[in-house]
C-alpha cells in the first residue's frame, strides 16, 4: 500500500501545476511578446524574443522600483521579526490572563480584513481629522497640525511599512511563540544553574533552539512584503498614484492592467519571481541543510 | 487512515464542491426574456434613472436588467479584463469618454452604425460620437456630458471687496488675493490635471496633436508652457491644497468646517452635479451621523470658468460614452436597452437630473435655473482629451498625476515638458 501517499499528494500537485503552472507559463509566453489592447481583444500577438527585457534592463525607473522595494521589504520584515519576537517572549513572560488579553489582540489584528483595516489606518493617518496628527501636536513645541503624512515618499513608506507590520506581527508572534514553548525548561534550568543571565540564555540557549522556526517565518516575511500590493495601492489612492510611491506590485499593475502593457508586465513578473528565487535561494538551502543534519 | 477519517475527507470535499458549484449557477432566464448587464461607472446616474431602465427594459423584453456600478478608478482595468472575455462580459456599458478611442479602436465594441439614426442621428452631441467613430462606423455614442464650472463663496469675496471676474487672469488674480495661510483662494490638487487642463486649454495648448499619422505629446508646445506657467503660479499662489492630491471631493472644501466654521477654500472648480453637495450644512432628519447641505443664494454662487478673452474656458469636457460589448451573447436584447436609453424619455430624465442628455435636442430638459445656465455654457466651450488610440493607457498609466504634480511643486516646467513628451508619445499609439 505504498501507493496510497503518492495517490494522496496528486491532487495537491495537480492544483499546483493548474493554479500556478498555467499562469507562470502565459505570463514567460507573453513576457516574450508584444502584447497590449489590441491583442486582448483577440488580434494575434507578435513574438520579440527578449525586447522586453531589453528594455527593462536599460529602464532607470524600473530599476528605482526595484531597489525601493528590496529596501522596503527587508526593512519592513526586519522590524516585524523584530517586534514578533519581543511579543512572544513577553507573552512567555506574563501570568495567563494578560497572555491571553495579548493573544486575543493579536488574533483580532490577524483576522481583521486587509481592506477594512486599510480603511481605518487611513483616517488615523488623514491630514485634517487623523488621530495620529492631533496626538503628536499635543506635544509641546511639535507642530504637526495639517501634516501630509502621505505627500512625500519617504514618510508615505514609514506609514506603509508601519501598517505592513502591524498586519503581520500576529504571524510572527505566533509561530516564534509555539517555538518558544517547545524549549524544554530542563535545559533552561541547567543553563541558570550553571551561571547564565537572562540575556545570555536567550542568546545562547532559546535563539539557538527556535533558529528553524525563525528562519522559515523571516524567509515568509521576506516573500510577502517584496509583493506588498493592497495597503500600497490604497496608500496611493489616499495620496498620489505617482511613479515615486510604486513598489514592484503597483508598478506592475499599473504598467499590465492600468496602462495595457501586458508584455512588458509579464516581463517585470517574472523578474520578480527571479528576485523571490534569489532572495529565497539562500534560506531554503541552509533548511534543507538543517534538515538533513 | 482510517475508514472514518477518509469519508469525512470525502465529506467535506464533497460540501465545498457542492458550494463551489453553487456559486456558479446562474439563476434561469425568465421565460422569453434575455437577461443582460450594463455597467454603470460610478454614481453618476441616479437610482430614479436606474429603476426606469430596469422597468422599462423587463417590459419591453420580459427579460431582467442587471446594473452593476464600477468606480472610475478601477474602470480602465475592469473593462480591458472584462470585455474581452465573452462570458463575463457586460452586453451594455458606459465607459468615460475619453476612453473611447482606446477602446474603440481595440475593436470591443459592436458596430451600432445600422441603429445610428434610430438612436438621434445628427442630433447627438458631435464630439462624443466623433470619439466613438472608427473609419466611420460608429461604435460608442455619447450617454450624458458634464462639464467643470466655479463655485464661489459670495460672502469671502463680498468682504475682500471682489467681484466676479471676466477673464482667465482676471480670475487668477482674484483667487491669489483670497489666498491666506488658512484658506486657499482657489482649491486645486497639484495633482488635478483634469481641471489644470483648463488652463493650459485656454491658452490655446493642446496634450498631444495628430502629426501626419502619429500622435505626438506636446507638452512642450509654447502655448501649453504658457498654460502650465499659469497653473504653477495659480497653485502657489492660490491653493494650500497638497500637491499630491488629484481629483477629489472638491466640495467638502467650500463647505463650512465643522470645527473652524470657515471653508477650507473660497473658490473651488467641480462637476456641475457637485451643487447638491453644497450648501449650509445642518444635521440629516433621517441620519442624525449625517448632514445635508441646502443651497443658500447668499453664500454661494456659480460662474463658468472666464476664458482668456472673456466668454467661457475650455474646460474639460466630462461625460461618458455608451458601447455594446461586441462579445457579448446578447447582441439584440442589448440593442433593446439602447433603444431605452436614447428614448426621448430617458433623455429628458438625464436633463432634470443635471446631466447633459447625449442627444441635443433634449439640453433645454436641464432646466434654466443658474446652475444649468453654468452648465451649458461652460460645456459649450469644453473641449476633449486628445482621441489618440492609446489615450487611455496615458491616463493609466498615471504618468499626467505625476507630470502635473511636479509642475505644481514648482519643477522646471520646460525640462520636465520635455521629459514627460518623451514618455507619453510612444504610449498614444496604443
Amino acid at each position: 500500500m505504498k501507493r496510497i501517499p503518492q495517490a494522496l499528494l496528486l491532487p495537491a500537485l495537480l492544483i499546483l501545476l493548474v493554479g500556478l503552472g498555467y499562469p507562470v507559463g502565459w505570463q514567460l509566453v507573453t513576457s516574450l511578446q508584444e502584447y497590449g489592447l489590441a491583442q486582448q481583444f483577440g488580434r494575434p500577438a507578435p513574438f520579440v524574443g527578449f525586447a522586453n527585457y531589453l528594455e527593462l534592463a536599460s529602464d532607470p525607473t524600473l530599476w528605482a522600483v526595484v531597489i525601493r522595494s528590496i529596501v522596503f521589504c527587508v526593512v519592513t520584515a526586519t522590524l516585524t521579526l523584530v517586534v514578533g519576537m519581543a511579543l512572544a517572549l513577553l507573552m512567555m513572560a506574563v501570568g495567563r490572563i494578560p497572555r491571553l488579553i495579548l493573544q486575543i489582540a493579536l488574533l483580532l489584528a490577524w483576522a481583521m480584513p486587509v481592506v477594512a483595516a486599510m480603511t481605518v489606518w487611513i483616517w488615523l493617518f488623514d491630514r485634517r481629522r487623523g488621530v495620529i496628527n492631533y496626538l503628536l501636536d499635543l506635544i509641546p513645541g511639535v507642530d504637526m497640525n495639517r501634516f501630509n503624512w502621505l505627500e512625500q515618499p519617504s514618510t508615505f513608506f514609514i506609514v506603509a511599512s508601519i501598517i505592513v507590520i502591524w498586519m503581520s506581527v500576529p504571524f510572527v508572534a505566533f509561530s516564534a511563540y509555539a517555538g518558544l514553548t517547545q524549549v524544554s525548561e530542563e535545559v533552561l534550568e541547567a543553563a541558570q544553574l550553571d551561571g547564565a543571565s537572562g540575556w545570555q540564555r536567550l542568546k545562547n540557549v532559546i535563539l539557538p533552539m527556535i533558529r528553524p522556526v525563525i528562519m522559515i517565518v523571516f524567509l515568509l516575511q521576506l516573500i510577502w512584503d517584496l509583493r506588498v500590493f493592497t495597503q500600497i495601492t490604497m496608500l496611493q489612492d489616499a495620496g498620489s498614484k505617482s511613479g515615486a510611491f510604486d513598489l514592484l506590485g503597483t508598478y506592475i499593475y499599473k504598467l499590465g492592467t492600468r496602462a495595457q502593457d501586458f508584455g512588458m508586465a509579464s516581463a517585470v513578473s517574472i523578474l520578480v519571481l527571479a528576485i523571490t528565487i534569489a532572495l529565497s535561494w539562500f534560506y531554503v538551502r541552509s533548511l534543507m541543510k538543517e534538515e538533513e543534519a | 487512515m482510517t475508514r472514518k477519517k477518509t469519508l469525512g475527507l470525502m465529506a467535506v470535499a464533497t460540501a465545498s464542491a457542492l458550494i463551489l458549484a453553487g456559486c456558479s449557477t446562474t439563476e434561469p432566464a425568465e421565460a422569453g426574456g434575455t437577461d443582460i448587464t450594463l455597467w454603470l461607472m460610478g454614481g453618476d446616474t441616479p437610482d430614479e434613472l436606474r429603476d426606469y431602465l430596469a422597468t422599462e427594459y423587463a417590459d419591453a423584453t420580459g427579460g431582467t436588467l442587471t446594473i452593476e456600478e464600477q468606480s472610475w478608478g478601477d474602470a480602465i482595468a475592469k473593462l480591458t479584463t472584462a470585455l474581452p472575455d465573452a462570458e463575463n462580459t457586460p452586453d451594455v456599458v458606459e465607459i468615460g469618454n475619453t476612453w473611447s478611442p482606446t477602446f474603440t479602436n481595440a475593436g470591443a465594441f459592436s458596430d451600432l452604425s445600422d441603429m445610428y439614426e434610430e438612436l438621434g442621428g445628427d442630433k447627438l452631441l458631435d464630439s462624443f460620437v466623433e470619439v466613438g467613430t472608427v473609419d466611420g462606423a460608429h461604435y460608442a455614442l455619447p450617454y450624458y456630458f458634464g462639464s467643470r464650472y466655479v463655485f464661489y463663496r459670495k460672502d469671502i469675496w463680498a468682504a475682500a471687496g471682489k467681484e466676479v471676474p471676466e477673464t482667465l487672469e482676471e480670475f487668477n488674480a482674484t483667487v491669489a488675493d483670497l489666498a491666506s495661510d488658512t484658506q486657499s483662494g482657489f482649491y486645486i490638487g497639484g495633482e488635478d490635471w483634469r481641471n489644470a487642463i483648463s488652463w493650459v486649454f485656454a491658452n490655446d495648448g493642446e496634450l498631444a496633436v495628430k502629426e501626419g499619422d502619429e500622435w505626438v505629446s506636446t507638452l512642450s508646445d509654447p502655448n501649453t508652457i504658457e498654460g502650465l506657467e499659469q497653473f504653477q503660479a495659480l497653485f502657489q499662489n492660490a491653493s494650500n491644497a497638497p500637491v499630491t492630491e488629484a481629483d477629489s471631493t472638491p466640495w467638502v472644501n467650500i463647505n463650512n468646517n465643522e470645527s473652524t466654521g470657515a471653508p477650507e477654500s473660497a473658490t473651488i472648480i467641480a462637476p456641475g452635479w457637485a451643487h447638491w453637495s453644497i450648501g449650509d450644512l445642518a444635521p440629516d432628519p433621517e441620519d442624525d451621523t449625517k448632514t445635508v447641505a441646502t443651497w443658500n443664494d447668499d453664500v454661494f454662487g456659480v460662474f463658468p470658468l472666464p476664458g482668456k478673452d472673456g466668454g467661457a474656458a475650455p474646460v474639460f469636457a466630462g461625460g461618458s460614452n455608451i458601447a455594446i460589448s461586441a462579445a457579448s451573447q446578447n447582441q439584440d436584447a442589448a440593442r433593446e436597452l439602447l433603444k431605452i436609453i436614447f428614448s426621448e424619455e430617458y433623455q429628458q430624465m438625464l436633463g432634470e437630473n443635471g446631466l447633459g442628455p447625449g442627444n441635443t435636442d433634449y439640453v433645454s430638459a436641464l432646466g434654466d435655473d443658474q446652475f444649468a445656465q453654468a452648465l451649458i455654457d461652460s460645456a459649450v466651450a469644453s473641449k476633449l482629451t486628445p482621441a489618440a488610440p492609446g489615450w487611455a493607457a496615458v491616463e493609466g498609466s498615471g504618468l499626467l498625476e505625476e507630470f502635473f504634480g511636479k509642475v505644481a511643486a514648482g519643477g522646471d516646467i520646460e525640462a520636465l515638458a520635455a521629459e514627460y513628451d518623451e514618455q507619453i508619445t510612444p504610449l498614444l499609439a496604443g
